[in-house]
């Protein structure tokens, strides 16, 4: 009988690590809270929203993205850790990028994940900070804009989410915890707040349409998930604090100024594009260590 | 084998419709030559498909119903043609009432010249409606204990009951530093354009030279003001119209330069109480148009629908369209047809419910860029419609376009399916006779779901299906007339919902403001459940935090 007993209280005791284990394993990556809250978000997206992504087009994202990582990972004797991010990036281009050709979906893939081990400069160790490689641009930002200009057969679709307000709460409240574990939050919240302040004077202050205009400006999904899953990635925008708010507002100027007279449809995704090569010189004048996952 | 009659299949039908759209292109009467020959290809193609079992689903069936614009209360339609920065508007004017009374205010980018302006045949507003509604097709199924007979098409169409009222024409006003920037007459309307500073001076001088406007029309007159619109106000001169000899009025188009790709529907809300509906047609250089700042949802397709659906399809879509909208969203855009029109493409429509636009009517509708060739013409066209409910709470913004690469063709198509009629007294008729029964079962179930009708009341629909008078000819009985006084193959037992004139009738007049709670239906169920998901992992951040700081 004692033997029972001590044997379940080791049992118990066993289990009990086991689930301590995988939540300390867990929770010490905060990519796995992205991939979950993407997925979900994908869910929500094919589910409720209904959009029309055909099976093929969606494994086509993932299977690019991850081989290529892989090889990647392969030829430069990286760890295997980074196939994570590679698959945040394929759950990101699924979200954002609309096409109907697998073709173009692999090729989006494809130069995701290559942009990162092209477009990288390497830091010479200075002071404190060790030397090491660095990418600048946002691997799903380069992807899919570079596939538009490239194919012309993909597009971005910024009403696709529609603009309830439960959104809102949702996508802000998933990408807060995200950026809680990974400690972006001075982007997400720059970005967003010079970006409502030049629109609510432009649109509200100047040209005189009512709150709720600007209201509905503000609760699509497009732009939620940008600022809090697209701009905030911690390894392609300036390492230092004061650097990344600077640039979070040039972002969001030019986001703004595209938007409101060049018509530009999903403007914040070319302003990161154009400015995320600003993040080198940035880096020149703001000496930090480079950001690392683990 | 059965790839292979596909693959044959597909060969016959694609020449069929070359055959077709040369006929129809040439313009000229069809010889009694081309006539044989389809008929034989006709022959040959329905042999081949009766040939193959499971195999009839294949061909696209028969159009036997459209839904037209009409159906819904205060429809507006409006053609939209994007050329590069190139934007061609063709407003329908199904304005009733006294003509001296008809105005119209649009804010336009850009001063409009007088070679910009111009009014068109209302027929192409016809044309494209017939074209890209809503449609029902039916397929026959064969006796499994009788040889097969080769019927002919039938094709029947649904007379519809013409509700279509007034389009709330924007009737707005004037005054005080106000510009006229231009004035031109064209045709029957007197047409200005003005550039303004104050709200207050425009709905002034609006009024002082008697046009009415709404209440409310200023919050919306001076955002418009301020970002640098300026405004088309058209009367219809009276004289003109006299001279013309008719009280019809015609369409106007008008075409600008400006990289904005939007439809201004915020004054036409200044003086609607409910919703109005509006349908876009979209002809563009590279595929289908979607809204920029809204959802664009598809509507219901590709569903199996009971046989006497037929006698009610207008109703049907109506009814299948506001339940969509309301599970869907109410700020939502609804995409009802999109096609590939490129002067390459062999197919306009399958099965078509009207005449594909022809070159002439491209032409009226703006689309400038395709050139006449052999008797068809050149160039890259596709064909959007949109379907929009909207009103002040659930539209705040304009409607923003965007021309996307996406050339997929989508119909909102309901399909009916004939049982066969006859003894079933060997082995495969006993089976077929059940799998019919779960069929019209499933059938009831979709029509319940698309439409939200009691169809408790039609039940008799499922086990009826077997009967047919003496001496009736096997096939070819489902035409509308007869149907309408009998539903012989729904089986005469079956109980209609309603009085079905009183049915059209009623749901044609509803206004579509049935959107109770329709803002916040948006998905709800599964936003909530996504709220769940999200309080669940921000607990677990907190708690991994947590966890990770105390080692």
């Amino acid at each position: 009988m004692e033997f029972l007993i001590i044997h379940l209280a080791d049992k118990k005791k066993k289990i009990h690590e086991c689930i301590n284990g995988f939540a300390s394993w867990f929770t010490r990556d905060p990519r796995h809270y992205q991939i979950i809250f993407l997925s979900c978000f994908l869910w929500y997206g094919i589910s409720a929203l209904r959009w029309d992504i055909a099976a093929p087009v969606l494994a086509a994202a993932f299977c690019a993205c991850l081989i290529t990582q892989y090889l990647f990972i392969a030829f430069k004797r990286c760890d295997l850790h980074s196939l994570k991010s590679a698959m945040i990036s394929s759950l990101s281009l699924c979200l954002l990028l609309k096409t109907n050709d697998v073709y173009v979906m692999l090729l989006a893939g494809v130069l995701s994940i290559s942009g990162k081990f092209i477009f990288r400069i390497k830091y010479p160790s200075s002071g404190k900070i060790a030397a090491g490689w660095k990418h600048f641009f946002n691997p799903t930002n380069f992807g899919i804009i570079t596939t538009i200009l490239l194919t012309g057969n993909a597009w971005i679709s910024p009403g696709q989410w529609g603009s309830a307000g439960v959104m809102v709460f949702c996508i802000g409240i998933l990408g807060f915890a995200v950026l809680l574990k990974v400690k972006r939050l001075d982007i997400a919240i720059t970005f967003f707040t010079v970006f409502c302040i030049l629109n609510f004077i432009r649109s509200v202050m100047v040209v005189g349409w009512s709150a709720d205009v600007f209201f509905h400006q503000f609760t699509s999904g497009t732009l939620l998930l940008f600022t809090f899953f697209m701009i905030t990635d911690p390894v392609s925008t300036p390492s230092h604090k004061v650097a990344r708010i600077i640039w979070a507002a040039l972002v969001a100027m030019l986001a703004f100024y595209l938007a409101t007279y060049q018509f530009v449809n999903g403007a914040p995704l070319w302003a990161l594009f154009f400015l995320s090569p600003a993040t080198i010189l940035f880096d020149k004048f703001f000496l930090h260590p480079k950001f690392s996952w683990l | 084998m059965s790839t292979l009659f596909k693959k044959l299949i597909a060969n016959v039908e694609l020449r069929i419709a070359d055959l077709e759209k040369q006929i129809t292109k040439r313009i000229t009467r069809i010889t009694n030559d081309d006539a044989k020959i389809l008929a034989a290809l006709r022959l040959l193609l329905i042999v081949v498909v009766m040939i193959i079992p499971g195999n009839a689903r294949a061909f696209c069936g028969f159009y036997v119903a459209k839904a037209d614009a009409s159906l819904f209360n205060k429809t507006s339609q409006v053609i939209l043609v994007r050329n590069g920065n190139r934007t061609t508007i063709t407003m329908s004017s199904d304005f009733e009432g006294e003509v001296k009374d008809f105005a119209m205010v649009v804010p336009v980018p850009v001063v409009l010249q007088r070679n910009e302006i111009r009014t068109v045949t209302p027929q192409i507003f016809t044309t494209l409606d017939g074209y890209s509604g809503p449609r029902l097709v039916e397929y026959y199924d064969e006796n499994p204990c009788e040889p097969r007979i080769v019927y002919d098409q039938m094709v029947s169409k649904m007379s519809m009951a013409d509700m279509s009222t007034a389009a709330a024409s924007k009737q707005e006003s004037d005054h005080y530093k106000v510009k006229i920037e231009a004035r031109y007459t064209v045709d029957e309307y007197d047409v200005l354009l003005l550039s303004a500073d104050e709200s207050s001076g425009l709905e002034g001088w609006l009024t002082d030279n008697g046009y009415r406007i709404p209440e409310g029309a200023r919050e919306v007159l001076q955002p418009y003001i301020n970002s640098g619109m300026k405004f088309f106000v058209v009367k219809v001169n009276p004289e003109e119209l006299k001279k013309k000899g008719t009280s019809f009025l015609s369409p106007l188009q008008i075409s600008f330069n400006s990289p904005k790709f939007m439809l201004p529907i915020r004054l036409g809300m200044a003086n609607a109480k409910g919703s109005q509906d509006m349908i876009v047609y979209a002809f563009t250089h590279t595929g289908r148009v979607e809204t920029s700042n809204y959802r664009t949802v598809k509507v219901p397709t590709d569903k199996n629908v009971p046989e006497f659906v037929q006698n009610y399809f207008g109703q049907f879509y109506v009814d299948t369209y506001r339940k969509h909208r309301r599970e869907q969203g109410a700020a939502n855009v609804f995409l009802e047809y999109a096609w590939d029109l490129s002067g390459s493409v062999m197919q306009f429509c399958d099965p078509c419910t009207g005449t594909p636009p022809m070159l002439q009517d491209l032409i009226t509708a703006g689309v400038d860029w395709v050139q006449q060739y052999h008797y068809g013409y050149n160039g890259n066209v596709f064909f959007t419609r949109l379907h929009v409910t909207y009103d002040r709470k659930n539209f705040p913004q304009d409607l923003q376009f965007q021309e996307t690469p996406n050339r997929e063709n989508f119909q909102a198509r309901y399909i009916i399916t004939h049982p066969a009629y006859g003894e079933f007294t060997c082995e495969a008729g006993k089976k077929y006779l059940q799998d019919v029964r779960q069929r019209r079962t499933r059938e009831l179930q979709q029509l319940a779901m698309l439409t939200g009708w009691e169809t408790a009341s039609y039940s008799p629909y499922i086990n009826t299906f077997n009967y047919y008078p003496e001496g009736a000819p096997t096939y070819r009985k489902v035409v509308t007339p007869v149907i309408k006084q009998a539903p012989i193959d729904t089986g005469s037992n079956v109980v209609p919902r309603k009085d079905p004139n009183q049915i059209e009738q009623g749901a044609f007049n509803i206004p579509l403001n049935d959107d109770a709670g329709g803002n916040e239906n948006d998905g709800a169920s599964a936003q909530w459940m996504m709220i769940g998901i999200g309080v669940l992992l921000l607990l677990l951040v907190f708690s991994g935090r947590r966890k990770v700081v105390s080692r």
